[in-house]
């Protein structure tokens, strides 16, 4: 076997992958839903940024964005790094993942920065935070995920 | 005491609109019951919540489970509350498929500020699809 970080080098340019997936005619219904836009990609740091607009029909009686659909938001964005991190041609579907909602999220906007921990041949391990429209951490999650071929191609 | 009775919460969820997030998800009751603090529900898995991989994304799969323990933890109060969820964690077991998920929402054990709830799904089949545990801290409406 090669060096597993090998496979981690990227082949497109940062530019190159944000516009991917920026122009990407066939996105996951589950992105449209969230409202969710990738606004930056750093492949050697395996991080991204991603913005959502939050709809109100995620809200609680409170008014507040029930705290399942902030997870739906953190596990978009560290799904998405896992995509990028194998340059395009792993899934990685989530074993685990647990979030600590820190502060009330009100429908607007709100961003997401993803990071992966660990890329392995089997496991993967990332790490998000959530933020409001004013900068503020609402959410934190860790996430387990199995890479494996992307099927859809 | 609970605050209402297990057919009052089953006729306040017949006849009340479901807030926003339960709509979204066609939350429907099953059972309940005050005394041991459970609920049984189903939710529709919509093409709308489908990842790449065409199965229900994790977060979606998250807020059916975070919905049926947020209720399970709200109908064991002694007065009308709301309980925000601290923290949560998710085992997600099998990839769900569009259509109809069952849910079970129950307290683990109710602490003086804290508590403690687990979850489960399941598809139409009958098979597990995840699991879930949560701590939220009940405020009074």
């Amino acid at each position: 076997m090669s060096d597993p970080s090998e496979t981690e080098k990227p082949l497109i340019s940062d530019a190159d992958m944000l516009a991917r997936f920026r122009n990407s005619k066939k996105r996951p219904k589950c992105s449209d839903t969230l409202g969710m836009e990738l606004l930056a990609v750093d492949q050697d740091a395996m991080t991204i940024r991603m913005g959502f607009d939050v709809s109100d029909a995620f809200s609680n009686p409170t008014g507040a964005i029930q705290g399942g659909f902030l997870t739906a938001m953190l596990d978009e964005a560290m799904s998405t790094c896992c995509i990028i991190a194998s340059n395009v041609t792993m899934t990685a579907p989530t074993l685990e993942l647990k979030t600590s909602y820190l502060r009330p999220l009100f429908p607007g906007r709100a961003e997401a920065i993803a990071r992966i921990l660990k890329f392995g041949k089997s496991t993967a391990f990332m790490e998000s935070e959530l933020y409001d429209a004013d900068g503020k951490m609402v959410a934190k999650a860790s996430a387990t995920a199995a890479p494996k071929p992307f099927k859809r191609f | 005491m609970p605050f209402r009775t297990n057919e009052e919460w089953k006729s306040w969820f017949e006849f009340s609109d479901p807030p926003p997030a339960s709509e979204l998800m066609d939350f429907e009751l099953i059972d309940l019951s005050v005394e041991e603090g459970w609920v049984e529900c189903r939710f529709m898995g919509k093409q709308a919540f489908l990842n790449p991989g065409r199965t229900i994304q994790g977060g979606f799969l998250t807020a059916m489970l975070d919905d049926a323990m947020s209720v399970a933890a709200v109908i064991i109060q002694d007065e009308p509350s709301w309980v925000p969820t601290l923290q949560m964690t998710t085992n997600f077991l099998r990839p769900a498929q569009p259509g109809w998920i069952k849910a079970r929402g129950e307290v683990l054990k109710r602490g003086r500020s804290a508590i403690h709830t687990s979850g489960q799904l399941w598809n139409e089949e009958g098979q597990l699809l995840a699991t879930a545990t949560a701590a939220c801290i009940p405020r009074k409406l």
